[in-house]
């Protein structure tokens, strides 16, 4: 009996296939199936959640709302101006919309579940003008118009729960990230969708009050400034980038061959700066 | 090629012993495999999909220590021995190695 | 966005020292393999009786080898859609290959001519820590005999 030990030729045991390839493909492939399941679950989830009653919206909110805000003047000049948009939204006769105005340095808005909507102070401070203030007033007023919140409360919980079987199952911390991370990125094209539809809504409510669109830019200018250097790339975002948002309003105001700045802008109250600091000082007294 | 598990054959004489032969081969399931088989835990019974995976991956790695053996003029594979691990999650390696011998 | 970055750059680092290292370690064993070939590795269990074999010892030897992240990332992404693992091929081949060239260096140190009934161990030594990382443990061991051919 002989023994020999003779070479064996290289590359039986392993793929031939050169690594990167198969990384642009694999990765193009997943990713590609990923947004796809997100995009089709979103729809769903989006359509579904649109027939649910705003009674429905106002049980589930009325547990997480903040206290009645304090009736004051400006209280009650958002209230004022909230009325005309929407009888000028012409919104459906159950859907209620509660503004609260809040004292703090934040500068924002927003809208949530049951046609709660938040301004804070330190959005109004920077307004240049009433075109601007209903602006932001109206394009929240629209998200509830749309039911943008309850639609995101539903599509996100359907997206979460898909995506967390799949990474459950996957029982692996990277595949976790990359399930999750795409899945987020993707579902944020709905949120920004979401803003497009109510900026639109918003400015042909300026239209309807107003007969123009002069202070909409303006309001994005400001939130352009109040963004700061800190910039991200559109996809990463949940809203459209500000300057995209200021073409459209102009692009708008074109087909209405109106132009954005010639029109005369509505000014605010003259008092308006006094109930800014007027909510201040009554929250420094208490 | 006779591949066989002991060391002797009977009616076969060894002329000459060609050293050790691998075949391995990674193989994972598609992730709705994953998530069946993970139902499927709940009310136990076979894993079809796993089965099915383990098979393939022990063909793939029996033909290539068949490859091997080929490839340095051997007829058999004796003594040949299975091993199973898991590299990752979800995805499984069988390994199968013997001795390559030419036969008489 | 900070977290693709750093997702990019470790997979740029990953390939870039992942396949260099492969590639170097695949020079040496395959210069290694070419020195110890006089030691043939069989799995068979009986030596040749009439061949005056004698000294038997217990040989073994044993690596851990991990995958680049570049690797693991390619293998996460074939976990979702399924087929074969490649970026694990290569490392599970480096592993034995590794392991059976130690257990002949420990061979060959006792002036033994071939190896017997060689068995191969494959674990993952990860296990507890939710697989994190990618690595395998192999552990090659058989006996070494003297002959006097």
């Amino acid at each position: 009996m002989k023994y020999s030990n003779p070479q064996i030729p290289e590359g039986i045991n392993t793929s031939k296939q050169h690594p990167l390839k198969e990384f642009f493909m694999l990765t193009a492939g997943v990713l590609g199936l990923i947004v796809a399941a997100v995009l089709l679950l979103g729809f769903f989830a989006d359509k579904l959640a649109h027939h649910i009653p705003f009674e429905v919206e106002q049980r589930i909110a009325s547990k997480e709302l903040l206290a009645e805000s304090d009736p004051g003047p400006m209280q009650g000049y958002l209230e004022a101006l909230t009325e005309q948009i929407v009888k000028a939204q012409s919104l459906p006769e159950e859907m209620t919309i509660t503004v609260h105005y809040v004292d703090d340095d934040t500068v924002n808005a927003f809208a949530t579940l049951g046609g709660h909507v938040y301004m804070f102070r330190g959005l109004l401070e920077k307004l240049p003008n009433e075109n601007a203030l209903v602006m932001v007033l109206a394009h929240e007023i629209a998200h509830v118009k749309h039911r943008h919140p309850i639609r995101s409360l539903g599509r996100g919980v359907v997206i979460g729960l898909a995506l967390s079987m799949l990474s459950g199952t996957m029982g692996d911390k990277m595949a976790d990230q990359i399930v999750s991370n795409t899945g987020l990125v993707t579902s944020l094209t709905f949120s920004r969708d979401q803003e497009r539809e109510s900026d639109k809504t918003a400015l042909k409510t300026l239209m309807a009050l107003y007969g123009n669109v002069v202070g909409a830019d303006q309001l994005f200018e400001v939130l352009q400034e109040a963004e700061g250097a800190m910039k991200l790339p559109e996809f990463f975002s949940t809203h459209p980038l500000s300057e995209k948002r200021i073409q459209h309003i102009h692009a708008f105001g074109r087909e209405l061959a109106h132009s954005t700045t010639e029109a005369q802008a509505t000014p605010l109250p003259l008092d308006f700066p006094d109930w800014l600091n007027l909510a201040a000082d009554d929250q420094g007294h208490e | 090629m006779i591949v066989t598990n002991i060391e002797i054959l009977p009616d076969k004489r060894i002329v000459q012993h060609l050293g050790l032969v691998q075949g391995s081969s990674v193989r994972a399931k598609h992730v709705g495999r994953d998530i069946m088989a993970g139902l499927k835990n709940i009310f136990g019974g076979e894993l079809k999909g796993y089965t099915e995976l383990l098979q393939e991956s022990r063909a793939e790695a029996m033909e290539r220590m068949i490859e091997q053996a080929e490839a340095v003029g051997a007829n058999a594979v004796l003594n040949v021995r299975f091993s199973t691990s898991s590299v990752a999650a979800g995805a499984a390696e069988l390994f199968a190695y013997g001795t390559a011998v030419v036969l008489e | 966005m900070i977290d693709l970055i750093i997702l990019v750059t470790l997979l740029a680092l990953g390939y870039g020292f992942g396949s260099y290292a492969e590639s170097r370690h695949y020079k040496s064993i395959i210069a290694r393999e070419n020195t110890l070939r006089h030691i043939p590795a069989v799995t068979s269990r009986f030596p040749p009786m009439n061949e005056g074999s004698r000294d038997a010892a217990l040989v073994s030897g044993s690596v851990v080898v991990s995958v680049d992240y570049f690797k693991r990332f390619i293998a996460t992404l074939r976990n979702l859609v399924g087929g074969r693992v490649t970026s694990y091929e290569s490392l599970v081949d480096r592993a034995r290959r590794e392991a059976i060239l130690r257990m002949k260096a420990e061979a060959e140190k006792l002036h033994a001519d071939i190896v017997f009934n060689v068995k191969l161990e494959t674990s993952s030594i990860h296990k507890g820590r939710g697989n994190s990382i990618g690595s395998v443990e192999v552990l090659a061991y058989g006996t070494a005999l003297k002959t006097d051919q």
